[in-house]
């Protein structure tokens, strides 16, 4: 099962300035079943990237498990590939070698990864920068090879730290509804973590509100697949859901 | 009219470097007019500092019985072997202490400590380590481009954004693969910078050892054409000495560095 659970997932940590312990995150138990798209909101601070970093395996957990693929994990590992917020593609790779990185790494052979590489490009409209240096690309470009060189790795869950953050309000629009067509194509499971109401209620088939380091409360969106903003901008459902959102991430 | 409007508008690569190479050389011929006119006005003597003409057919003398030659191949390969030891030494050691705190806090004060000293002090006790000769020389190259190429993996590797190493961990990379894929070609070009400032070093350490520790190479030929008082042959030494280097910098170096650097777009 490509599913994700995590069991009273907490985070202690010693802060040496204000001389005490620290909780950044508070028996979390959270359930990404195989193939569903969920959202962590929160204000900044709320503890939703401690969250992630922890499921990555970047960070060691205070208390609690995290299951992948029915499998306990601690420590990075290619069953769950990741999409920061910096892109952090390898600069002396171009955007192919990028790509195929993660295949490299199980040690599939030069031709067949390239394939595979050249596979995921295309799926994102990407073919055309395969042989450009990450440099060369726009902060929209790097962002969507991001995401293409996690998913080319077939990872059982693929998290997604704040991706879009930092590149402008059009070139986000476009990325958030790629990713949904993406989404709907591949049926990847997807944990991503946002401050951005409307973005997680846009993408998500499920938003978890996050606050003060434990989940305030946990919000299916049933709106109709494929979403585009056009479409969403007027629909009373997405305004009822994200204006009901907003109000929790803000009484958070 | 077109084309030519475009070349005026765009200078070809070619006559950029001409260019270029002719403002590097102009200063370095005033320089060599100023001489010859000193010498000649105030009729300084020859064994005090030789004329332009002398000191040409010094040079042409050392070339036609094959003497520069066998000096220039001597001080080289003591350069190169000194310093593809000092990398195959330096870079390892370099990305042990940038991957590891506590390699880095125990080889820290050693390396303040050395690389003071890197250089001609360790002339005597090579010596009569390895004595007079290839070994002792060498032994100095190495020792000015070791300690400089490993600093500068050190600021290499640490100066890799610490989500690159993530995100190769999450993309399942293992140690190997981490060193090969993201430490080593991370640190490159700070490698390279390091070769090539240890290198200024290691390339001024030469002359100096040579001067005490051989019987053949640049420096040995300074210093030999001194006991005959031969000014002529010794100006004619320090001229190779300094275009010899100015070639490695510009012709090997420099395009490498920049190569590296620019290519990644990893300015710095």
């Amino acid at each position: 099962m490509k599913s994700l659970t995590i069991n009273h997932l907490s985070k202690t940590y010693f802060d040496p300035y204000a001389a005490k312990h620290v909780t950044a995150v508070q028996d979390v138990s959270l359930d990404v079943p195989e193939g569903e798209f969920v959202a962590i909101v929160g204000p900044s601070g709320c503890g939703k990237t401690t969250i992630l970093n922890m499921i990555a395996g970047f960070l060691p957990a205070s208390g609690g498990d995290i299951i992948v693929d029915s499998r306990k994990v601690s420590g990075p590992g290619p069953d769950r590939g990741v999409v920061f917020q910096s892109h952090a593609l390898f600069p002396w790779k171009t955007v192919l070698e990028n790509v195929a990185f993660g295949p490299k790494m199980r040690g599939v052979g030069l031709k067949e990864r390239e394939e595979i590489a050249r596979d995921y490009l295309a799926l994102a409209g990407l073919s055309h920068a395969a042989e450009r240096y990450p440099n060369e690309l726009s902060g929209g470009m790097q962002q969507r090879v991001g995401v293409v060189r996690a998913l080319a790795n077939e990872p059982a869950v693929l998290l997604m730290d704040e991706p879009f953050a930092s590149v402008d309000a059009q070139t986000r629009m476009t990325l958030q509804e790629e990713l949904t067509r993406i989404w709907q194509a591949r049926r990847p499971t997807i944990l991503f973590i946002t401050h951005d109401v409307p973005e997680a209620v846009f993408l998500a088939n499920r938003v978890v509100v996050l606050s003060k380091g434990r989940v305030l409360e946990e919000v299916e969106i049933d709106l109709p697949r494929p979403r585009s903003w056009d479409a969403m901008m007027d629909d009373e459902r997405f305004k009822t859901l994200s204006a009901r959102v907003l109000q929790l991430v803000r009484a958070a | 009219m077109s084309a030519l409007a475009q070349v005026d508008a765009k200078p070809s690569m070619a006559w950029k470097r001409l260019r270029s190479a002719l403002y590097f050389v102009f200063p370095l011929l005033c320089l060599v007019f100023i001489w010859e006119f000193t010498v000649r006005i105030f009729s300084v003597h020859p064994g005090v500092f030789p004329g332009v003409g002398a000191v040409l057919k010094a040079g042409a003398e050392s070339i036609a019985n094959g003497s520069l030659f066998l000096h220039i191949g001597a001080s080289l390969a003591r350069v190169l072997v000194g310093t593809i030891l000092a990398v195959l030494v330096g870079v390892p050691l370099g990305i042990l202490m940038g991957v590891s705190p506590g390699v880095s806090t125990i080889l820290t004060p050693l390396f303040r400590f050395f690389s003071v000293l890197a250089g001609i002090a360790w002339i005597p006790i090579a010596t009569l380590w390895f004595g007079y000769g290839f070994g002792a020389i060498t032994f100095v190259i190495f020792n000015a481009v070791f300690f400089v190429v490993a600093y500068n993996t050190l600021l290499g590797v640490a100066s890799i954004p610490p989500q690159l190493r993530n995100a190769a961990w999450s993309l399942g990379a293992n140690r190997w693969d981490m060193l090969k894929e993201v430490l080593l070609p991370g640190a490159l070009p700070n490698i390279v910078t390091g070769i090539r400032t240890g290198l200024g070093f290691a390339w001024r350490g030469l002359i100096a050892a040579e001067m005490i520790a051989t019987n053949l190479g640049l420096g040995y030929m300074l210093f030999l054409a001194r006991d005959f008082y031969r000014t002529e042959l010794i100006v004619f030494g320090m001229i190779v000495i300094g275009i010899l280097w100015l070639l490695i910098d510009r012709l090997v170096l420099a395009p490498l560095e920049r190569r590296t650097i620019e290519r990644w777009g990893l300015v710095r």
